[in-house]
């Protein structure tokens, strides 16, 4: 564990991880919104 | 042009909007630079050896975890002020990336703590003073979160959000007012104790991380307009 590609792996990889994850969710996020937004449209479109 | 001009949801969306992905392109430039001259440029540190190069991610998220919540703080402060639905939007948004960098502070000084210190985690006044700084971004996210009425949510997160600023001094004085394991500040504005090389490539990752908040922030202040003004015609009418 003295290895220090070990550390570097790690603290550089779990950054890459986080960024990836919250740029994933906000894209989630977003497709959810829009959804909605449609419903609302067919809701409207409906009456 | 008034002030407010900028607090109307539907004129803020279309800002947003075409703001977001130049900051996107600005922060992937900037990181990518930060981390050639990190890598390729800065030297090896004669003690600490090629593990110091963590320091290259773990200081610019420390100050950007920081940073995020004070600005986080001053938008709650003026959606409490002036009642304003953007301004409490605008701190909604910012919570998750500030929670994001302050989590990768702690994991990455855990993974540079352990070559250099020969532990992950010490309760150390730096060290869990930043640990607290996580759970008030957790907090104010469930806060938010907790009320039907999402501007009920708006005001109690809020004033965490303000509460909670009396932290932010206590994280960077720390390793003055108290004998702490982490080493005190090598970069102020009074100047640096750092090789050239090592500083320009902190900066840079810094720099791209503040442009990756900015951007990731007003991509989530979208998402929010759009969930809280679907019913409105101006949302209806988006192409």
């Amino acid at each position: 564990m003295n290895d220090p590609q070990f550390y570097l792996w790690m603290a550089y990889g779990a950054t890459a991880a986080a960024l990836l994850a919250e740029m994933a969710w906000l894209r989630v996020a977003r497709a959810r919104a829009l959804r909605a937004v449609n419903e609302e449209r067919a809701l409207e479109a409906q009456d | 042009m008034s002030f407010f001009y900028f607090s109307s949801p539907a004129t803020f969306y279309r800002l947003a909007g075409s703001l977001a992905p130049g900051f996107f392109a600005l922060a992937l430039v900037a990181g990518l630079a930060g981390l050639y001259v990190g890598f390729a440029v800065a030297p090896t540190d004669a003690q600490q050896g090629e593990v110091y190069r963590v320091i290259f991610i773990h200081v610019p998220a420390a100050w950007m975890s920081m940073f995020i919540y004070f600005v986080m703080a001053c938008y709650a402060a003026m959606a409490l002020t002036f009642n304003s639905r953007m301004a409490a939007m605008l701190a909604r948004a910012l919570a998750p990336t500030g929670a994001m960098f302050t989590f990768v502070a702690l994991w990455t000084g855990a993974f540079w703590g352990r070559p250099t210190w020969g532990t992950y985690w010490v309760w150390d006044a730096r060290l869990t003073s930043e640990l607290v700084l996580l759970f008030l971004y957790l907090g104010f996210i469930a806060l938010a979160k907790a009320f039907e009425d999402p501007r009920r949510g708006d005001r109690a997160a809020s004033l965490l959000a303000i509460i909670g600023v009396v932290n932010l001094p206590i994280i960077y004085f720390s390793v003055q007012w108290w004998n702490t394991l982490h080493q005190g500040s090598s970069v102020s504005l009074r100047g640096t104790s750092m090789h050239v090389a090592m500083l320009w490539g902190m900066l840079l990752v810094a720099f791209a991380f503040w442009m990756y908040a900015i951007a990731a922030s007003l991509n989530r202040a979208r998402t929010l307009i759009l969930e809280r003004e679907r019913r409105t015609r101006w949302v209806r009418d988006l192409r």
